[in-house]
């Protein structure tokens, strides 16, 4: 009854690895699924979009995310030379296909999802892990400079501006899903 | 709630939906058409050829990139044609970085790695940032095969505005895509906040209409109250609004109903007052001469020798005698006072009656002196215009005379030897003529102001209370009012008012 209440239960389950690790759970998985036709030849047009894969830990029948982990990646393909540049973080890598950037972008391979402080307190405990893929979210940042940059001094100006952000520079595809319930080690 | 409040809020939110509601559709329709307008397919389309244009400029620099690279191939194996001992290098490829503007540098080297020759573009710090490539071509020489690498260059701006342009048409497109949902975030959020007018204009319309219905509701209650008889509901003023001027007539109206109870119940009691007095005087007067007779035949017929015995009888024939006298007088005032007429009104000039006052008062202070004239100084002055009212002049002079009367008795008795001073004067105020009577005497104490007019209520030993209470019937029966309080020099004030003529 309380996993029917909370939203994250009509999600689709998927296999998904986790091996504990000094009290925090690593996962595995792939959502290269996320890369459809549309989204590889979009990939591949020369200019920078984004793959952003969140995996939010959760207790069995809450939508409270106890910890969240983000992992994304900037991928241009270069017009100049062939290969797709790759920027995850900080750091720059230039892969040669497409292929190698779906490889390095959407599966995760020993994601450290959490903090073992955040799963500490739930010892016993049933969790899930819910994964949201997206394809070229735009940024909270970007989207405020180009939808309209000053938001104006009428008074529904401000509001109105900031549920078309939200619905305009939201990701053009998402994948989502979640793992079976699994408990933290004691 | 009232039904009143109900009406004025429902007339408040018929007028506010009707409006809002009007504007809200009127606004989905025009925010659909100014968004078509604004976010046409026509200007998506002509943003992603800009951004093609810009990715086929960007195709066609690495196009000739690679053409500028096999040029330089070309150039250097005519070289090697030319000279196949030593070939100069160098010179040529000066001057084909001279050419080409996209080449940064060229090196040439042979299969061991070795550096055959190698020029390299001087950087321009004006320039900008520049994104570099090495195209390397290979020809064979005599040597074995030679490397030949062309660094081609072009500015980083050019990736950046494709991405910029890329950016912004991809925002159209989504803006495109989500037109209509876009459209509707906009007539929702109108909707919102015209519901929150909506919510703010029905608060204050409740405020508004509660404060008027509630001055209503208080004008329907003390209606109620003066229905069932109850005359001294006043209710409170200050506003300037209709429903104030309604509260102001209300309040006149229950006064003047107030008043008029209050006369009719005095001229009911003056009534019953006069019977009473008509009956007592006959009770009275009919054994008065009787008993008299009877007192002088006692006396007279007495033949006994006791000298004392009738002295007893002359003393208390004298008595008897004295004491009818009294009660003859008495029977004269509440004949008087019984027979009192009604008044018989018709239009007159009041300071008429204050001359004939006037004339008057020299009898007053003679019959109050027993022969000689009693030291009190009386003023009688009326204003020099005539003061029109309705009145019988016989009897509101006999009302007058009496207060006039009283006031001299009273001024005399607390001065009898001179200093008494009694002011009668007329005169308008307010539509009203005024017949003002003040006095330096011992005045009439604030407790006793309501009470003077009464019948039968006097505070001298030899009153029969009667005087005041004929001034006040004969005053109401004027339609006027008399009141005492009292008088700035000390003594009583008396003040009689009529309504003048022209004001009625």
């Amino acid at each position: 009854m309380a996993a029917a209440v909370f939203a994250q239960a009509g999600l689709p389950i998927r296999d998904l690895d986790v091996i504990w690790s000094r009290g925090s759970p690593k996962v595995s998985f792939t959502v290269k699924d996320l890369a459809d036709a549309r989204v590889r030849e979009e990939l591949s047009s020369g200019l920078r979009k984004r793959l952003v894969v969140t995996v939010g830990s959760h207790l069995r029948g809450s939508n409270w995310r106890m910890a969240v982990r983000e992992f994304s990646c900037d991928v241009t393909r270069d017009l100049w030379e062939d290969g797709y540049l790759v920027r995850i973080g900080t750091r720059s890598e230039r892969l040669k296909t497409l292929e190698d950037v779906l490889d390095r972008c959407l599966v995760v391979e020993g994601l450290f999802a959490g903090e073992p402080k955040s799963f500490e307190p739930h010892r016993g405990k049933e969790i899930y892990f819910a994964v949201q893929a997206e394809f070229n979210p735009i940024s909270k940042k970007q989207c405020r400079e180009l939808i309209r940059p000053t938001s104006g001094d009428d008074p529904i100006g401000p509001i109105t501006v900031n549920i078309v952000r939200r619905r305009i520079c939201q990701a053009e595809r998402r994948v989502e899903f979640r793992s079976v319930y699994s408990k933290v080690p004691q | 709630m009232s039904r009143f409040e109900r009406k004025i809020l429902f007339a408040i939110g018929l007028s506010v939906f009707l409006t809002l509601g009007g504007s809200i559709f009127l606004a989905q329709g025009a925010l659909r058409e100014v968004y078509q307008v604004g976010v046409n397919p026509r200007f998506g389309a002509e943003l992603v050829h800009g951004v093609e244009a810009r990715r086929g400029q960007l195709m066609a620099l690495r196009e000739g990139s690679e053409q500028v690279a096999d040029a330089v191939k070309w150039a250097v194996e005519a070289e090697l044609r030319k000279s196949r001992r030593t070939p100069a290098f160098e010179p040529i490829l000066h001057a084909l970085l001279e050419r080409y503007e996209v080449v940064q540098g060229i090196r040439i080297s042979d299969d061991s790695g070795r550096v055959l020759a190698r020029v390299v573009r001087p950087s321009d710090p004006a320039g900008g940032e520049l994104r570099t490539t090495t195209r390397d071509r290979e020809t064979d020489s005599a040597a074995g095969t030679l490397l030949i690498s062309v660094e081609v260059a072009v500015p980083e701006v050019y990736f950046q505005r494709l991405q910029e342009a890329g950016e912004a048409a991809d925002v159209y497109s989504r803006l495109q895509r989500q037109g209509a949902s876009v459209s509707d975030v906009y007539v929702w959020v109108f909707g919102f906040m015209a519901f929150l007018v909506i919510v703010v204009a029905f608060l204050i319309g409740a405020i508004v209409s509660r404060r008027v219905t509630r001055r209503v509701m208080d004008l329907a209650d003390a209606a109620h109250q003066v229905g069932a008889g109850d005359l001294t509901v006043a209710l409170p003023t200050g506003a300037t609004d209709e429903v104030a001027e309604l509260t102001n007539a209300f309040n006149q109206m229950v006064r003047d109903l107030r008043d008029s109870r209050t006369r009719i119940e005095y001229l009911q009691r003056i009534g019953a007052w006069q019977d009473f007095a008509r009956r007592l005087a006959h009770e009275i007067k009919n054994p008065l001469t009787p008993i008299q007779l009877a007192a002088q035949e006692l006396d007279e017929t007495y033949g006994g020798e006791d000298a004392a015995y009738r002295e007893k009888l002359k003393h208390a024939r004298a008595i008897i005698e004295e004491e009818v006298a009294t009660l003859r007088r008495l029977v004269g005032e509440f004949s008087a006072f019984a027979k009192l007429p009604q008044a018989d009104l018709s239009p007159a000039d009041l300071c008429e009656l204050m001359y004939g006052i006037e004339d008057s008062i020299p009898a007053m202070l003679e019959d109050l002196g027993r022969g000689s004239p009693a030291p009190v100084e009386v003023s009688v002055s009326c204003a020099t215009e005539p003061i029109r009212v309705r009145m019988d002049p016989m009897m509101l002079k006999r009302g007058i005379d009496n207060v006039v009367r009283n006031a001299i008795q009273a001024v005399y008795s607390e001065n009898p030897s001179g200093g008494g001073r009694v002011t009668v004067r007329a005169y308008t105020r307010r539509g009203s003529a005024v017949i003002e009577i003040c006095d330096n005497g011992p005045g009439v104490a604030e407790e006793n102001w309501d009470r003077v007019f009464d019948p039968y209520y006097t505070t001298r030993a030899e009153g029969t209370g009667l005087g005041l209470a004929i001034v006040k019937k004969v005053v109401l029966e004027h339609d006027g009012e008399v009141k005492v309080d009292r008088a700035p020099q000390g003594g009583a004030r008396f003040t009689i008012e009529l309504h003048l003529m022209e004001s009625r």
